[in-house]
């Protein structure tokens, strides 16, 4: 029986999806930014419960619209990622109609919603200014609970099948 | 004391120290003379000073000199093309020649062996082709020799391009699951962005190698294949895949991956 997870993080330019996966893969993190052109694929295999799994993760170029990712890289998916940059509003703004298109479109899918970069915030004032469900407050530079999301989304997969 | 003697003790007091420095003087520049004249005193200081800056100047020739050799070479090339070709091909012609006279070689080393294997069914087989077809042994094994040849299978599920199973020939420390997901990613980007009714990317060709891929319901199959990769072979693996799908359905496949890389094995068969 094959315990692999098709994993993909989504949300807008430069909120830190591959940071992200680069310091859960491979645990660096650069401050040089590099865009994301069409899909780079990651893979790292974690043990939760005493279970093994294989995430294969899929680090998708970002888009402003969640509905104009390629559909063919969100068949099949059995975790999404939804990351944000608290320090740009324009990166959630919209953050509840996307969330919303994931969930109907691929309901069988589990969801994350990542606020990153959150090294850079007050991270109390944020969850008061907003009024969205935030699964983790999370930051690739200092690796603050990047473990954390896959290990949930683990612990989801193992829960709910 | 008379006057003149007089004279002679006051020039004596007044300029024996001049005397002295101009005989210092004196004994220095003609030391300076004999380092000068003399080949190997000279050598003895002039040397570390001479190798110490021609050290110097060989550390810097690549920084100093490179851009500027570059230039002029990139000028002298430009400008005389045809004395250029004319100094390199020599060169370059004796090496390809070489080059090819080495696989030559080897190619006829590797015919000749095939012929001579006395006990070899496949010798016989080839002798009898041979006969009834009328072509000779030697092109017989030429064409077996570039024969089209699976290297690697790929299940893959559709969609979310995770792997269900995998066999290769040969170890390698390639990450299969990495392949199978950039692979699910080039096809539906292709099949995207070319998208005309329902048609699938099929093959890719990589230099030695081609990947074909097969859809199928719930899963493709991707092959590795190297050598001639022709329209009977491709028909033949084709036929071969048909027939494992409808024999074995995805969630079978995914049951037991051993037991589907021993099912798979059978598409490397000639």
């Amino acid at each position: 029986m094959i315990n692999s997870k098709k994993i993909v993080l989504v949300g807008h330019f430069g909120v830190g999806k591959t940071s992200l996966i680069r310091r859960f893969v491979n645990n660096i993190f650069t401050e040089d930014y590099k865009v994301t052109i069409g899909v780079h694929i990651f893979k790292k295999e974690i043990e939760v419960n005493n279970t093994k799994l294989t995430f294969v993760i899929w680090d998708l170029e970002g888009k402003d619209d969640v509905e104009k990712v390629r559909k063919s890289h969100l068949i099949g998916t059995s975790g999404f990622i939804y990351v944000f940059d608290p320090t740009r509003n324009t990166t959630y703004n919209n953050i509840d109609v996307e969330v919303d298109y994931l969930k109907s479109n691929y309901p069988k899918a589990q969801l994350l919603t990542i606020a990153n970069k959150v090294d850079l915030i007050d991270q109390k004032a944020f969850r008061q200014e907003v009024n969205f469900p935030i699964d983790f407050f999370t930051s690739a530079k200092t690796s603050e609970n990047v473990e954390a999301i896959f290990n949930q989304l683990g612990l989801n997969f193992l829960t709910n099948g | 004391m008379n006057d003149s003697e007089k004279l002679v003790a006051l020039k004596e007091l007044l300029l024996s120290e001049d005397r002295e420095f101009a005989l210092k003087i004196l004994q220095k520049l003609e030391s300076v003379e004999t380092t000068l004249n003399e080949e190997s005193l000279l050598s003895e200081k002039v040397n570390p000073i001479v190798d110490k800056k021609l050290d110097t100047f060989a550390d810097e020739i690549p920084s100093k000199l490179g851009p500027t050799i570059t230039e002029a070479l990139k000028v002298q090339i430009r400008d005389s093309q045809d004395q250029v070709v004319e100094a390199l091909f020599p060169i370059i012609g004796k090496m390809i020649k070489k080059y090819i006279q080495q696989e030559m070689k080897n190619l006829s080393e590797s015919i000749n062996s095939q012929v001579q294997s006395t006990f070899s069914v496949k010798k016989w087989k080839r002798k009898f082709k041979s006969i009834f077809t009328g072509v000779s042994e030697e092109k017989i094994i030429l064409s077996e020799m570039a024969k089209p040849k699976v290297d690697q299978v790929f299940i893959i599920e559709k969609g979310s391009g995770l792997l269900i199973a995998n066999v290769s020939k040969e170890e390698d420390n390639i990450d299969k699951d990495m392949i199978a997901g950039m692979l699910t990613a080039i096809k539906s980007f292709v099949e995207d962005a070319f998208a005309k009714e329902e048609q699938s990317l099929e093959l890719i060709q990589y230099e030695f190698y081609n990947i074909y891929i097969q859809n199928l319901a719930s899963y493709y199959v991707a092959a590795v294949i190297s050598g001639s990769f022709n329209s009977d072979f491709k028909e033949q693996l084709e036929d071969k895949i048909l027939d494992f799908a409808s024999k074995h359905k995805k969630e079978k496949l995914v049951e037991d991956s051993k037991t589907t890389n021993k099912l798979i094995e059978s598409l490397f068969n000639d």
